[in-house]
């Protein structure tokens, strides 16, 4: 069915403040202690106080039940339009989404939308949750067509993908080597990242096999940490104290009939997502500065920059290989490290890392030079789910 | 016989006509009487009209491997000294596609699109998994 996003919403929203808990391994917090530091964070860079907000989309482990309400009860908040996302990595800029929809619906008017886990501390905390985190989860498991297999893992779902992607186009690991340097190379200009070495394609080739084609160093990193976002309307982010930065687009898209299904596993869910989102920005690829692509593995990457149209379907192995994702490349991608090398929070910390590319705090070394838009992906729900943002400077 | 320390499927309502056949050694699959159509995995209706006149239907039992992934490391005791091993996602000829393992060949001779054929694998007297090895 063709559908035509609102491009009333374009530049009518906008992201007043963001904030993140402290990365990595922060056994003293749990996820809830980590969501609300982050959000405290986002109130203090937008310059606002919790009885201001009166929307609360939040998401934290599955595990723990109405989370919103929870991190409602914690920052005393009453809302007005309250709920807790599920649709994996895609529901962090789903949040948001729903914050402006929310917002234009006349339902409420500053939304406060967070993120965090606890999952590096959930698997080291103890001996047994080391020695478990070792062997697998057996929460995830499903019933049959899987574990009797020995499918066990996020790495082999995504790896079916990886595999299809080398068959059709003859792309290579060192072409998924490359995108884990460019982000280990940001990552050195992140003090608050995880990674701290530098990466070469030699150190990844000789990182041990994990689930071929992918080895240690193409998946995302375990972490402890969250991170915040406050979206109101740009007519109220005038009397704030950061430059506001715009919601220009956003989209969305679920392949719902499976990561198996059709050839979706090659041309994910993010082109028919991205479509809408530069469709109501009035922008493509072209116009874009810089990206923040949901990096659970290099592969989700590369297929992601394909759909998001910076380069044809097939050709994502060159084009990530060329430079193009540094810091100085035509495309600067992951520029906090992301989730490969920064920390993995499910894609929260790509929409902070965009809004303050474009709020323009970072030092030279960080920044992307005269930024004005940045584009943001968000997949997860196990494969199939998928978000887009694409973000601006108010000009 | 030693104890089997994989995990074995658990049928639901829905799929245990699939399990009870390959225990049989036979290869079964919903198909449409509606609109013709296989679909994989069961379900109470069609998935692509939604019919509920449906019947378990023997496939060949040949396809080819549409992807798959080769686990270099142990994540569960089970396979304890049979890494690595191949997880794949087979197309059946008859269109569906299904999670499986490639048996009988080296894990780093298997290919995308390779063709194979189901062999059933009696991994406990009441537990038969289809695996699919080269044609």
């Amino acid at each position: 069915m063709n559908i035509q996003p609102n491009t009333a919403y374009r530049d009518k929203y906008a992201i007043v403040g963001v904030g993140n808990s402290p990365l990595g391994k922060v056994p003293n917090m749990s996820a809830l202690g980590l969501v609300e530091q982050a959000c405290v964070n986002a109130l203090d860079d937008a310059g606002l106080k919790a009885k201001d907000i009166d929307g609360l989309l939040v998401r934290g482990p599955d595990d723990i039940y109405t989370f919103h309400q929870v991190i409602g009860e914690r920052l005393g908040i009453n809302a007005n339009f309250s709920t807790t996302t599920t649709n994996g990595g895609a529901s962090q800029i789903l949040s948001v989404i729903m914050a402006v929809m929310a917002i234009e619906a006349g339902l409420c008017t500053t939304v406060l939308c967070g993120y965090g886990r606890d999952s590096w501390s959930r698997t080291h905390r103890t001996e047994e949750a080391r020695m478990r985190s070792a062997t697998r989860s057996e929460e995830m498991d499903s019933s049959e067509f899987g574990p009797e297999y020995g499918l066990f893992g996020a790495p082999a779902m995504h790896g079916f993908g990886a595999r299809r992607h080398m068959h059709l186009y003859g792309t290579t690991r060192d072409q998924f080597g490359a995108i884990a340097v460019a982000f280990r190379e940001h990552a050195l200009h992140n003090p608050e990242a995880m990674m701290k070495k530098p990466l070469t394609v030699d150190d990844y080739r000789a990182a041990r096999m994990i689930v071929e084609p992918f080895g240690l160093l193409d998946c995302s990193l375990r972490s402890d940490g969250a991170g915040a976002m406050i979206v109101t309307t740009r007519e109220r982010a005038k009397d704030l104290r950061r430059k506001p930065v715009l919601v220009k687009g956003f989209g969305t898209h679920n392949n719902l009939k499976g990561w198996f299904a059709d050839d979706n596993m090659v041309n994910t869910a993010a082109g028919p997502s991205s479509a809408r989102a530069y469709a109501m920005a009035g922008i493509g690829p072209g116009d874009i500065d810089c990206a923040q692509i949901y990096d659970c593995f290099t592969y989700m990457v590369l297929t992601q920059l394909e759909d998001y149209g910076f380069c044809k379907k097939g050709e994502g192995g060159p084009f990530v290989a060329s430079g193009a994702l540094k810091l100085g490349g035509g495309l600067p991608t992951n520029t906090s490290g992301g989730q490969l090398s920064e920390a993995h929070c499910e894609g929260v910390l790509q929409i902070v890392e965009g809004v303050r590319q474009l709020q323009g705090i970072y030092g030279a070394d960080r920044q992307v030079k005269d930024a004005e838009t940045c584009i943001v992906s968000g997949h997860g729900g196990n494969t199939v789910c998928h978000s887009t943002l694409i973000l601006g400077t108010a000009t | 016989m030693s104890e089997y320390l994989k995990p074995l499927p658990r049928p639901s309502a829905e799929s245990k006509p699939y399990w009870d056949a390959a225990r049989e050694h036979r290869l079964v699959v919903q198909k449409c009487n509606t609109c013709g159509e296989f679909w994989f995995p069961p379900s109470q209706r069609c998935a692509h009209c939604l019919s509920d006149d449906h019947a378990w239907t023997a496939v060949k039992g040949t396809g080819k491997v549409f992807s798959f992934v080769t686990y270099q490391r142990l994540y569960h005791k089970g396979w304890d000294g049979e890494v690595p091993y191949v997880v794949a996602v087979i197309e059946l000829d008859e269109g569906p596609r299904m999670l499986s393992a490639v048996v009988g060949i080296p894990p780093e001779k298997v290919a995308c699109d390779m063709a194979v054929k189901v062999v059933f694998d009696d991994v406990t007297p009441d537990a038969t998994l289809p695996k699919f090895t080269p044609v």
